[in-house]
């Protein structure tokens, strides 16, 4: 059976992933100075959320450090504890290991207690520090103790509470006991219990909520500090909180909630309540839920009756649940929306069937027909690209990562970094967003440890200590650009060339571009760094970074000025569910070629095209030469090669930057396809990336320009593609 | 002959279900529930206890509660309830659920 728990606890470690974002956004906004005021109750609140879900799963060592750092945010809160740099810095370093322990709740692991501990030392000192001089500074007087100054003791106030949970608030396995056991943190407790709502035992869902909570809270506390203990629960649950009364409430006041009263329904929706014109004592009487309250606690209840059920005050909390309703966000499981995704690609397809139909009916252009299936089309556009936003997200949660990153390297490096992002809000699909975190970590990590200079080189270079590391996104032309910049010293292109003869990648004698240089880093293997380095070492280069974004659909360029640094831009389709693609045919096929795949077309000539063993010619191309690759051969539609003079020829860029050329019949134009997966809906084929549906309703493959590109490689004896074109260039 | 119902270590709201079953299995006679075992009780299991008394003073079964561990006792006055909301006895009918209320001390 299923555990019902592990869904409630999956939803908990999400909710922590948005909380950890949350609470480093913040942090980082405090160390930059541009934090709001609401800023540190945000970032306190994500602590104590995240304290709050583990102690219910009982996750100790992250409740124990969570309870730790909110300790601390709450005097920086409460202007206890200045925000200093150092104290800062300590908060980043406890979210980092916070991101640590709710990672290694997730997936059953320990993290190591040194560095739990060891923050938690720094949190002592930093509470020691920030405390004494707090004291001399504070603005109120001294507190003076058994003086003639003793405050005289007060009566305390009593805060009214009434507390009704809904089932939401328990299958997200909160409890009322746990909060019960909080609030008496504050105060002393007088709880009324209200079972009216109770059913028959044969009609009770286990799962339902039928009770509601009437407290009493005696101690010197604030709204706030209640509104705290129901923070997460506030949403799944009606929660009223009467504050305690200036004078004692006449007995013939009618029974009600006081000016004042602030209701919370759903989603945090507040409204104060103003009393409705001079209840019916008796209607009020009669709404009263018959409490547990027995006549002993007579005198208590005349002093604060308990808060009866209103008509006005039921029909405000319903209007707040209405409210609540209509939220900002919601959550949908993901295969919905990929459901949704998959049959608005269907449409897509049906649609450019019937326009295919239409036109070959030879109905007129201005036929109502006509016109009107060009308004669907419209309309399925229109459909596609919203279902499409749908999926699309901020780059924000992979941006968010970074900083983390950039301080570890750094600390790592004995580098000083800052790292500066842009573009956090430009969006893309999910799809995508998973999937270039790894690259990017990798070229920041590049970035500081190979494209920064260390802090004594940068000051004889007149440079300022602290490097910068840019990371930029941005949209253009359709597509996602994602800039990672260094002000470092560039592209060491002397020991680059000096690393790619040594290593036989190129000809001690080749003339290479300045670019060329530049670009010979993404090649398999290649590593400029005298000895690997634990940071962006790790036996890969960036030919994996390459490699990832070649698996995307994307493109890698690298810029590098001698001195002022080097500038990585990467680009990458918007997402994974549609392709640009050019439509060729081969020997009576149509085939998909990714445009992102696709330097230049071109047409062979014959006196470029030379022979190589094994049937595989070679064209010469600007200097160098470049393997061809007959398309229907190479897929088994044709046993006959094309003559080159007589195809269509489309140079290539595979993984690793390998080029190739492939020859077709003709090129029939460029479209947007939407991808079929080939493995779901058939099974996989060699050289075949994944299919889509035609407007005339035949499925054309989409060529795995990367297989086909390997493929050729292979069978032209393992020469690599690349080594061919560079070591013969002239 | 008093049926007996020993309740587990955890009442929490997983547990909620099972619990109900087993009240209702037990209907209709005298039932003695041993809350020895109990570390923890949530609101929903207390649902549950309290609906089982209201049924067993219908019925005009006896309803006792034994040996209440420490945890189980806490959390029952924590939750605004006491071992006095969860019994009956079958030889006249108790308060109604509800006014019985025992304040805390």
């Amino acid at each position: 059976m299923e555990d019902p728990m592990a869904a409630i606890r999956e939803t908990f470690f999400q909710e922590c992933e948005e909380q950890l974002a949350e609470l480093e956004t913040g942090l980082i906004a405090m160390e930059n100075g541009t934090a709001e005021p609401e800023t540190v109750n945000a970032v306190f609140r994500a602590v104590h959320s995240m304290k709050g879900g583990a102690g219910i799963f009982a996750l100790d060592q992250l409740v124990r450090f969570a309870h730790v750092f909110e300790t601390a945010l709450d005097k920086v809160r409460s202007a206890t504890l200045a925000a200093t740099p150092t104290v800062l810095g300590v908060f980043l370093r406890a979210a980092d290991v916070l991101a640590d322990l709710v990672r290694a709740a997730r997936e059953n692991t320990t993290v190591d207690d040194s560095r739990t501990k060891a923050l938690v030392a720094e949190f002592d000192q930093i509470n020691d520090a920030g405390e004494a001089p707090e004291a001399v500074t504070r603005e109120a007087p001294p507190p003076v103790s058994g003086g003639l100054f003793a405050p005289v003791a007060a009566p305390e106030p009593a805060w009214e509470i009434k507390f009704t949970p809904r089932p939401a608030l328990y299958a997200k396995a909160n409890e009322t006991a746990l909060l019960l056991r909080e609030l008496r943190r504050l105060g002393e407790l007088d709880v009324v219990l209200d079972t009216t709502q109770l059913p028959e035992l044969s009609e009770l869902d286990p799962e339902g909520a039928y009770l509601t909570w009437h407290i009493r809270l005696i101690g010197d506390c604030d709204e706030a500090a209640i509104r705290h203990v129901f923070e997460f629960v506030e949403d799944d649950s009606v929660l009223v909180i009467t504050p305690p009364e200036p004078e004692p409430a006449a007995s013939e006041e009618p029974a009600g909630f006081l000016p004042g009263t602030v209701i919370t329904g759903d989603n945090g929706f507040k409204f104060e309540f103003f009393p409705p014109p001079m209840a019916d004592e008796e209607e009020a009487e009669a709404a009263a839920p018959a409490a547990v309250a027995a006549p002993a606690v007579a005198p208590r209840e005349a002093a604060a009756p308990p808060v009866p059920k209103h008509p006005a005050v039921e029909a405000m909390a319903a209007k707040a649940e209405a409210a609540g309703a209509v939220s900002a966000t919601i959550r949908v499981d993901l295969d919905r929306v990929d459901r949704m995704i998959d049959l608005v690609g269907e449409l897509v397809i049906n649609e450019a069937m019937l326009s295919q139909r239409v036109l070959e009916a030879g109905i007129a252009r201005a036929s109502g027909v006509a016109m009107a299936l060009e308004e669907l089309e419209h309309l399925t556009r229109e459909i596609q690209d919203s279902v499409m936003a749908i999926r699309a997200q901020p780059v924000r949660s992979v941006f968010q990562r970074m900083p983390r990153l950039v301080r570890e390297v750094a600390a790592q490096t004995h580098k000083q970094v800052r790292l500066v992002t842009e573009g956090e809000g430009t969006e893309v699909d999910k799809t995508v967003i998973e999937r270039i975190a790894d690259p990017l970590t990798h070229m920041i990590r590049n970035a500081i440890d190979h494209g920064l200079e260390s802090t004594e080189k940068r000051i004889a270079a007149g440079k300022p200590a602290e490097g910068t590391v840019k990371l930029i996104a941005l949209h253009r032309s359709g597509r996602i650009v994602l800039e990672v910049s260094d002000d470092g010293g560039g592209i060491n292109r002397a020991r680059v060339r000096e690393k790619a003869i040594e290593n036989g990648v190129i000809a001690a004698d080749a003339q290479l571009s300045d670019d060329e240089i530049d670009n010979l880093i993404f090649l398999p293997g290649f590593s400029t760094a005298a000895k690997v380095s634990d940071i962006s070492g790790r036996g890969v280069g960036m030919d994996v970074v390459r490699q990832s974004v070649a698996a995307l659909g994307g493109r890698i360029s690298i810029s590098s000025r001698p001195g002022l640094g080097s500038t990585f831009t990467l680009s990458l389709p918007l997402t994974l569910a549609v392709l640009d693609g050019m439509v060729v045919s081969a020997h009576g096929h149509t085939l998909i070629i990714p445009l992102s795949a696709i330097v230049e077309t071109l047409k062979p000539r014959a006196q470029d095209v030379f022979p190589l063993d094994h049937e595989i010619n070679v064209l010469a191309l600007r200097g160098g030469y470049v393997p061809m690759v007959d398309v229907a051969a190479s897929l088994g539609y044709s046993e006959t090669f094309i003559e080159p003079e007589q195809s269509v020829a489309l140079l290539v860029e595979g993984e690793g930057g390998v080029r190739a050329v492939l020859l077709v019949d003709a090129i029939h134009g460029q479209r947007q396809v939407v991808i079929k997966s080939l493995e779901v809906n058939y099974r996989a084929v060699p050289g075949i990336g994944a299919a889509t549906v035609m407007g005339d309703g035949r499925v054309a493959l989409i060529l795995d320009v990367d297989a086909v590109v390997r493929h050729a490689r292979s069978d032209a004896g393992g020469r690599n593609a690349e080594q061919l074109s560079l070591s013969d260039a002239s | 002959m008093s049926n007996a119902l020993e309740l587990p270590t955890i009442l929490d709201l997983i547990a909620a279900p099972g619990l109900l079953e087993a009240f209702i299995s037990r209907r209709g006679r005298a039932l003695a529930v041993d809350a020895g075992a109990v570390q923890r009780l949530g609101a929903q299991c207390l649902q549950v206890l309290l609906a089982a008394r209201a049924a067993w003073v219908a019925d005009g079964m006896a309803l006792a509660l034994e040996n209440p561990s420490d945890e189980f006792s806490a959390t029952l006055e924590l939750l605004g309830a006491s071992p006095r909301d969860l019994t009956h006895e079958a030889q006249h009918d108790g308060p109604d659920l509800g006014a019985n209320k025992e304040l805390a001390a």
